[in-house]
């Protein structure tokens, strides 16, 4: 019985594309680890120099069509999210990879095909870009008390309203806390203003790229410190002299009630362009 | 994604969507899902996120740079 058309393409398959790296780079033990990959069959889509990583996926599960119920389906969600980032992990070990936004995903293979073969160019300008890197985070989050304990060190008058507090009594104490909470406050306040560009001056030598990303509010940051920067830097894959630079700031900024947390290696998606333009 | 979930689990996703959802190239031809669509799954699941993060404690840490004095 011949299923109605409907069904017909309900069922049928397109490709996800996770990203694109170079057919010279993506050698054979890319495929190789890439086939041994558990959760998802990858495959490698030669066209020309460039080689699309990607999975055949069924179209039902990736329509628009489908777009509302998998919006509200945070586990679907996850676990697609994770799978886009762990293909593009096992990538990055063996081979430089320009990653795709999530959801790629091409109706057929001659679409896929003609997207690697026309945005040739852009694509490896952007692939050259990171070659041999990786990018990886840098936030910094600041502890108040810390912040005031350092402050009390470097400045005479924060230090001298701590002890008169710590000795007054009644409504003059009362007065000379708020008077240095002010002051903290105040010094705190110039050093938001600063302590991007400090980070930045310190860390942009040693890294080929970097940009500061908007900071993220204290419950999606996982810490109840306040985010002062976060930033993302290109940086080689050995990430050798990066992290030198960034254990040396640490140490410096600690003092200011400053840690620094480092995250990744990632695939660089914030140094690949967003839109590649109309072909 | 369970309200159980460590806190851990819960920064590296945070982290994975500003990235997988937010970067990345965008590309052209026949997709089935335009950028504007996967925009909107992006500000939703921030908001789911940081509806179910609000409801986790205590907080812990991913990784600490430089945390020898």
């Amino acid at each position: 019985m011949i299923p109605p058309a409907a069904t017909l393409s309900r069922n049928s398959l397109g490709w996800y594309l996770y990203g694109i790296a170079a057919a010279d780079d993506a050698s054979a033990p890319l495929g190789a680890r890439l086939a041994a990959g558990a959760e998802q069959e990858v495959e490698l889509v030669a066209e020309g120099p460039l080689v699309g990583v990607a999975s055949r996926v069924s179209l039902a599960e990736f329509d628009e069509q489908a777009l509302p119920e998998r919006l509200s389906d945070a586990t679907w969600l996850e676990q697609k999210i994770r799978t886009h980032e762990h293909v593009l992990e096992r990538v990055l070990e063996d081979a430089s990879v320009v990653p795709c936004r999530f959801c790629t995903v091409y109706r057929d293979e001659v679409e896929l095909r003609r997207f690697l073969s026309e945005r040739r160019e852009t694509l490896q300008a952007a692939l050259d870009r990171v070659r041999g890197k990786v990018e990886v985070g840098v936030k910094a989050f600041i502890d108040r008390d810390r912040f005031a304990a350092g402050q009390a060190r470097q400045n005479d008058e924060i230090r001298q309203l701590e002890t008169r507090v710590s000795t007054a009594e009644g409504g003059r104490a009362y007065l000379e806390r708020r008077r240095l909470e002010q002051l903290v406050a105040s010094a705190l306040g110039d050093f938001r203003g600063e302590v991007a560009e400090r980070i930045q001056t310190r860390l942009l030598p040693a890294a080929e790229d970097g940009h500061a990303l908007p900071l993220q509010a204290p419950e999606l940051s996982g810490r109840e410190e306040e985010m002062v920067f976060n930033g993302a830097y290109l940086v080689t894959a050995d990430r050798g002299g990066f992290e030198a630079a960034l254990a040396s700031l640490a140490r410096e900024i600690r003092d200011d009630g400053v840690d620094l947390e480092l995250t990744g290696p990632w695939p660089a998606y914030n140094f690949v362009p967003e839109e590649l333009g109309a072909a | 994604m369970s309200e159980q979930q460590s806190l851990k689990q819960q920064v590296t996703l945070l982290e994975l969507v500003d990235r997988v959802l937010n970067k990345g190239v965008v590309v052209s031809g026949d997709i089935t899902l335009s950028v504007a669509d996967v925009d909107l799954v992006y500000v939703g699941l921030r908001v789911l996120l940081s509806s179910v993060a609000t409801l986790e404690e205590p907080r812990e840490r991913i990784s600490t740079a430089g945390a020898a004095p």
